[in-house]
Formats: structure tokens, sequence, C-alpha cells
């Protein structure tokens, strides 16, 4: 169901529950293998870790997300743009404390008179006090009703 | 090879990296990985009876991984500071895809160069995937000497900014 433009709005300002990620070998293996690469040297993680770590690590999940901004489905939701900030390299079995919200919502309709909304949400990763990354993702949810 | 920074300039080219099948089987691990409950990225059959063609749209952080590895192929596994990226189309199981990228600019930071770039994504021409990316690599053997080299790079880069940036 849609929700009202209330509803959207609301979800500004909303925070994650928070927690903790510790990246293992072999998830980290298994990710760059995905990219089509040969592994990194040193326990690196390969850089696309920003995605599903800041989720799963602050306590949600893409599920979570797709059900709180009531998204309708398959093919309802299409990514916007990623901003992935890298203070120090991610390493395997570090473990990094996540904690993040939805950082703003926007309804539009467009020309054709379909309805959408923006919802991005952004989460920062500490290695002990110090900053490791931060990523801010935008997401489109398509709407059926209007 | 890795490039030091002195021998890095406005305008270069970034080797492209390819991906000459993208392979649906990985993105069913990505799936399982992410914990990502979306079916266009493993079901055909669904993806099909949703108007969404017969095969199943890649993940945008795996596209995000072929920039990635062109980045790191070029300038070393840990010098990416910065993702900057917007998506403008799906990747879909059985394209090939091109990672590109070009250097915008190059400031000297203590021992360290910070390389701006614009990089992108395409399949035939088409940018599917465009935005920046921010690298940091060691500036020079000689630290003292890398502001003057750096910028003596910058000087003779002028006139070799590509004319084929993303939008």
């Amino acid at each position: 169901m849609t929700p009202t433009d209330v509803e959207v709005v609301e979800l500004i300002g909303r925070r994650f529950t928070g927690g903790r990620y510790r990246i293992a070998h072999w998830e980290n293996w298994l990710l760059t293998d995905c990219t089509g690469r040969d592994q990194l040297p040193d326990r690196l993680v390969h850089p696309i870790a920003l995605f599903h770590v800041p989720i799963l690590g602050s306590g949600t999940s893409i599920a979570e997300l797709f059900a709180w901004c009531g998204a309708e489905g398959a093919g309802s939701v299409s990514l916007l743009g990623y901003d992935w900030e890298y203070f120090e390299p991610l390493v395997e079995d570090v473990e990094y404390r996540c904690e993040g919200g939805i950082v703003s919502a926007e309804r539009a309709m467009s020309s054709a008179g379909n309805l959408s909304d923006t919802i991005a949400f952004s989460i920062e990763l500490f290695d002990g006090e110090r900053l490791a990354a931060r990523i801010t993702n935008r997401w489109r949810f398509h709407r059926s009703g209007s | 090879m890795i490039p030091e920074a002195m021998d890095i300039a406005v305008g270069d080219r970034i080797p492209g990296w390819t991906m000459a099948t993208v392979d649906p089987a990985r993105m069913k691990t990505m799936a399982a990985l992410l914990r990502d409950p979306y079916s266009v990225h493993w079901d055909r059959a669904g993806n099909e009876a949703i108007g969404l063609g017969p095969r199943v749209i890649n993940q945008g952080p795996l596209n995000v991984g072929y920039i990635a590895n062109m980045l790191m192929a070029w300038a070393g596994p840990s010098t990416i500071r910065r993702l900057t990226l917007s998506f403008a189309g799906r990747v879909l199981d059985g394209d090939t895809v091109t990672a590109h990228g070009v250097v915008t600019s190059i400031e000297s930071v203590a021992e360290a160069a910070i390389i701006s770039c614009d990089v992108w994504l395409e399949r035939d021409g088409v940018r599917l995937v465009t935005g920046t990316a921010v690298i940091e690599t060691p500036a020079v053997q000689n630290p003292a000497d890398s502001s003057r080299r750096l910028q003596g790079h910058q000087d003779r880069a002028i006139a070799a900014v590509p004319d084929d940036r993303p939008a």
C-alpha cells in the first residue's frame, strides 16, 4: 500500500537500532569472487562490502528497509546512487560499530503522472572510536497508487 | 602495474576493466551474501512475468565492484577513498561491461597524492553507471619534492583533458 505524504516525511530521522559487524574471511572471499577479480592481499576487504556491511551492521536489512519504505514488490525499487567514503581500508575480522538512519525522503510526481519516493539513508562505521567509513545510499520507490 | 603518483597526469585514461560475461550464478551468491530478498536478481521467470524481460538484473554493488576493480588494478588495493556513483541503466545477465576512468585532478597532501577521477561503466558505448572516485597514493619517493613534481604534471596535462567525460 502506498504510504501517505505524511508517512513519507515521517521516515526522515528514523534511526536504525545500531550494532556491530565483523567481516569474515569466507564472506570477503565470496564477495570478491563475485566481482570477478583475484583475492585482495593482507585481509583487505573488497570495497563493495560498503553495501551490505553498514545495512546489516546497523541492525537493519534490505527487507526491513523495503518494508519501512513501503516497497511494492519486484521491479518497484530503483537504485539512484551511492556515496561511499573510506577513511581507512576495511579489513577482515575487525568489529565495526555501525550507526545510522534515514536522512531524506522526497515524494515526486513525474510529468507522466507516475508517483515515486526518493529515500536516502546514511550509516557510519567506526573501528573503535575512529570513523572508518560512511555511506549514503539513495533508492527510488515507485508507487502504483496516487 | 601500480603507477607512482608522479607518473600520473590530469587527463590520463585509467586502463579499462572488463567483465566479459555478467554471470547470474554470481548474482545468486551476492543475493545470499547481502540477504537481499529482491527477486529481480535471481528469478528470470519472475522478471519475465512482470515485464522486465527474461534476464536477471545485476546488483548495484556488483556494478560498483567492476569500477572498484579497475581502480584497484591501476592504483593499488587499498587506495580508494571515495566512490560517488549514479545508476542510469540496468546491467543484465550475459552482458559484457567495461569500467573506464579518467584523471580529473591531482592534489598533493603531505606525503600523499589525492587523485580525483571521473569513472563510468558502459555496455556497447552506453554509460550505465557514472560518477567520481577519489584515490590516495603515496606521492613520490622524496616527499619534499612532491609539490613541484605534481604541479609539473598538472601543468603539462592542461591540454590533455579529454572531451568524452561522462555527462
